[in-house]
């Protein structure tokens, strides 16, 4: 087992992000080019130790430093966890490829943004895969803090406000994570996910609602939960583009990870799920009511980004089977389904410093395939057959239906019309609408395009036929239901 | 209003937390630590580590260690993008330092002492697993022996490329201390070296190695991070002097 241990996704990146400058110093070109090996090969690890997963049904379990869990840390790679690295990792190779000539001129710069990708993917590889809460702590602390690297990459003054803003929100997330771990383990005297479930009970209710509390707004934040999530739009925007991406797919799906596991498995209150679901259902009206306002194209993304995960949290609250079937795809498919929007969209507003979306109009002439992939994405995020985005949500409303919420069935439906319209009024701006000529269309490079392609024939491929990660989708929602399971695995009870 | 009512939604709040922690008896045997009673245990006997603190820190939860040293890492990296200095500035601005002199008691003191703040410093984070402090502590302290010598010095600088490679150098020693573990068939940063006779310099086996390549860490990032504050704040200070001059 030397060649494969889940371990690697957090030793190798880590290794080599401390090893870039000094290879930078041999050859310039291997600070691009290493990532992208690294990646491919966690990709590719990922791929064979889920099938490995599901046709064994055994988690893989990793001890570290030789203690068993709950005296040391734990990585815990089953049928859920796996699921979602596996996806982590597919949109980092994208990701890579797609910014595989950023910064081409400037060494220092290109320098910063490979280590400090690697260094995102490993802190929300981390939070997804440790047992430990406070290993999660110190993991989310790397994906905050790479993010607020990135979020302020471009030095300008925008950049560093919509970085500081970001830094203070986040410490504060911190803190109360912190503050909440604290509380637990002096109660219980353990860190470890698992043996806390176990002996949660044992816990003063008074003690278990703050430490529940504190958690909940920590990683609600992180997770960009309403009303705590100002920081989100400026963010997004103010990165460089292929970095909406990976707040998308990794950032945020590292808090709303934390979230799901601090209601599903941690805490045995009966009443969390009603928490999850208003909380949900006000992160997703809010955000779609304000995208639909939005001038500029990443603010207008950004809060599409936060809608979704509203829709992501409502699903979960259900607290059936079918709910949580639906979470786990919208978690799957807002990641690619967002990451294809933020890819075109930074190609298609390339040269306009603002980012308007009257910038960008009738540009459907000049980039024909990357406004095509805008449409595309657009579509699939809304839900339109064939793509993916329709499964996804035709599983939300059968499992909103089983649990007979009419007014939310409608209350979704009306919501993806919201969607349609902004959606709709960029990809008609980019068709019928003569170009503004102030800004020249940049072409886009072979390695964005083919990233952007690949990604367009998964949504595709998804959408035509589902049953390639049903499956999976389908043991991920055993997993995460099954409590006694976990505590199982993690412990070896 | 407004801020009354946050002031008091925050005033209630912080009654709340305050009700919360002040009755948790901590620091007493009250708190049922079932963890700690495992590392008391288990640190002498199966490690040789005296300092049990050290071996929760590298041992049992190392782990985390390699997390805050990245997270080290990450805000030396991110600061220098937040507080967005730019290289040609660094260059520039260097030759303010000499604007400002330190009187020569504090020159002198402080050649006389760097000396000595950097071997304390080496001692705390080489006798990490017998006495207490370690490699965040000892690092600590090497970097106050260079803020020393920036204090003292108006032009004294300190080499990014030198700090670059000890950060990366050390980087990789933990980290690949770590995968030498897996390869020698045993788990990630578990010991494959002898754990030697408790309360012996060589002992506790890969213990000692990973917090010196910590001290070495810490002292290159704490120095490097205070180098960019430093020379921040003379920026801002020679700012408003000139339009104080101007105006």
């Amino acid at each position: 087992m030397v060649a494969v241990n889940p371990i690697y996704y957090i030793a190798l990146p880590l290794l080599f992000a401390f090893m870039l400058p000094i290879l930078g110093k041999i050859y310039k070109g291997l600070i691009r080019i290493v990532p992208g090996i690294l990646y491919a090969y966690l990709m590719v690890m990922s791929l064979y130790l889920l099938r490995q997963v599901n046709i064994t049904g055994q988690p893989i379990i990793v001890e570290i430093a030789g203690w068993k869990a709950p005296w040391g840390i734990n990585l815990i790679f089953d049928a859920f966890t796996g699921l979602i690295v596996t996806f982590i990792t597919v949109l980092a190779f994208l990701v890579w490829m797609y910014s595989y000539r950023f910064k081409k001129v400037e060494f220092d710069n290109a320098l910063k943004y490979f280590v400090l990708l690697m260094l995102v993917t490993v802190g929300s590889i981390g939070v997804v895969l440790t047992g430990d809460i406070f290993n999660q702590f110190v993991f989310l602390e790397i994906t905050a803090l790479s993010s607020y690297g990135l979020t302020a990459f471009y030095r300008g003054r925008d950049g560093a406000e919509a970085a500081f803003k970001y830094l203070l929100v986040g410490s504060l997330a911190s803190t109360f994570i912190l503050l909440g771990i604290l509380l637990i383990y002096s109660q219980l005297g353990t860190l470890n996910m698992a043996d806390i479930a176990r002996n949660i009970h044992i816990m003063k209710p008074e003690l278990k609602i703050m430490a529940f509390l504190l958690l909940f707004i920590g990683y609600g934040i992180e997770a960009e939960m309403f009303p705590m999530n100002g920081w989100a739009p400026d963010a997004y925007s103010q990165a460089p583009g292929p970095i909406g991406s990976v707040f998308a797919s990794m950032t945020s799906k590292a808090g709303l990870y934390a979230l799901i596991r601090l209601t599903f498995t941690l805490f045995d209150f009966s009443t969390v799920s009603k928490l999850l679901f208003v909380m949900g259902l006000l992160t997703l009206i809010f955000a779609e009511g304000i995208a639909l306002r939005q001038e500029k194209i990443k603010r207008m993304l950004a809060y599409s980004s936060i809608g979704q995960i509203g829709l992501i949290m409502i699903a979960f609250s259900f607290n059936t089977y079918l709910g949580v079937f639906a979470g786990i795809f919208l978690m799957i498919n807002h990641a690619l389904i967002k990451s294809l929007l933020f890819f075109s969209a930074s190609y298609l507003a390339y040269n306009s410093p603002k980012k308007y979306i009257k910038d960008i109009q009738g540009f459907g002439k000049y980039m024909p395939i990357t406004a095509f992939m805008f449409g595309l994405g657009a579509f699939a995020i809304v839900g339109f057959p064939p793509f993916s985005g329709f499964w996804s949500k035709f599983y939300l409303l059968l499992a909103a239906a089983q649990k007979h919420y009419i007014v939310l069935i409608i209350l979704i439906l009306s919501v993806s019309l919201v969607e349609l319209v902004y959606y709709l009024r960029v990809v008609h701006k980019l068709y019928f609408a003569e170009p503004t000529g102030e800004y020249e269309p940049h072409k886009p490079r072979w390695n964005g395009m083919l990233a952007m392609i690949l990604l367009a024939l998964v949504i595709i491929a998804i959408g035509v036929y589902p049953d390639l990660i049903t499956h999976y989708i389908d043991r991920a929602a055993v997993m995460i239901m099954d409590k006694a399971q976990y505590i199982h695995n993690s412990l070896g009870l | 209003m407004k801020k009354l009512i946050s002031i008091i939604f925050l005033l209630y709040i912080a009654y709340q937390l305050f009700v919360v922690f002040y009755a948790i008896p901590f620091g007493t045997d009250e708190v049922r630590s079932k963890v700690g009673k495992f590392y008391l245990e288990h640190s002498p006997k199966d490690l040789q580590v005296a300092n049990t603190v050290t071996s929760i820190v590298v041992n049992f939860r190392g782990f985390d260690t390699l997390g805050e040293v990245t997270v080290l890492f990450l805000a030396s990296t991110a600061l220098g993008s937040i507080l967005f200095r730019r290289r040609e500035v660094h260059t520039r601005l260097s030759h303010l330092r000499t604007s400002v002199e330190a009187s020569s008691i504090v020159r002198v003191t402080g050649r006389i002492l760097f000396p000595m703040i950097v071997l304390l410093g080496a001692y705390v984070f080489i006798h990490g697993h017998l006495t207490p402090g370690g490699g965040f502590q000892g690092g600590v302290i090497i970097a106050t022996g260079f803020l020393f010598l920036l204090l003292a010095y108006r032009q004294f600088t300190i080499d990014h490329k030198t700090i670059m490679w000890v950060e990366s150098l050390a980087g990789i020693t933990f980290a690949g201390i770590g995968l030498v573990g897996i390869f020698m068939g045993k788990t990630f940063l578990e010991n494959f070296l002898g754990v030697g006779k408790l309360n012996e310099l060589i002992s506790g086996g890969i213990i000692p190695l990973i917090y010196i390549a910590v001290g070495f860490k810490v002292a290159a990032e704490l120095t490097g991070i205070l180098d960019t504050i430093l020379l921040i704040s003379i920026t801002v200070d020679e700012t408003e002097n000139q339009t104080e001059k101007n105006g």
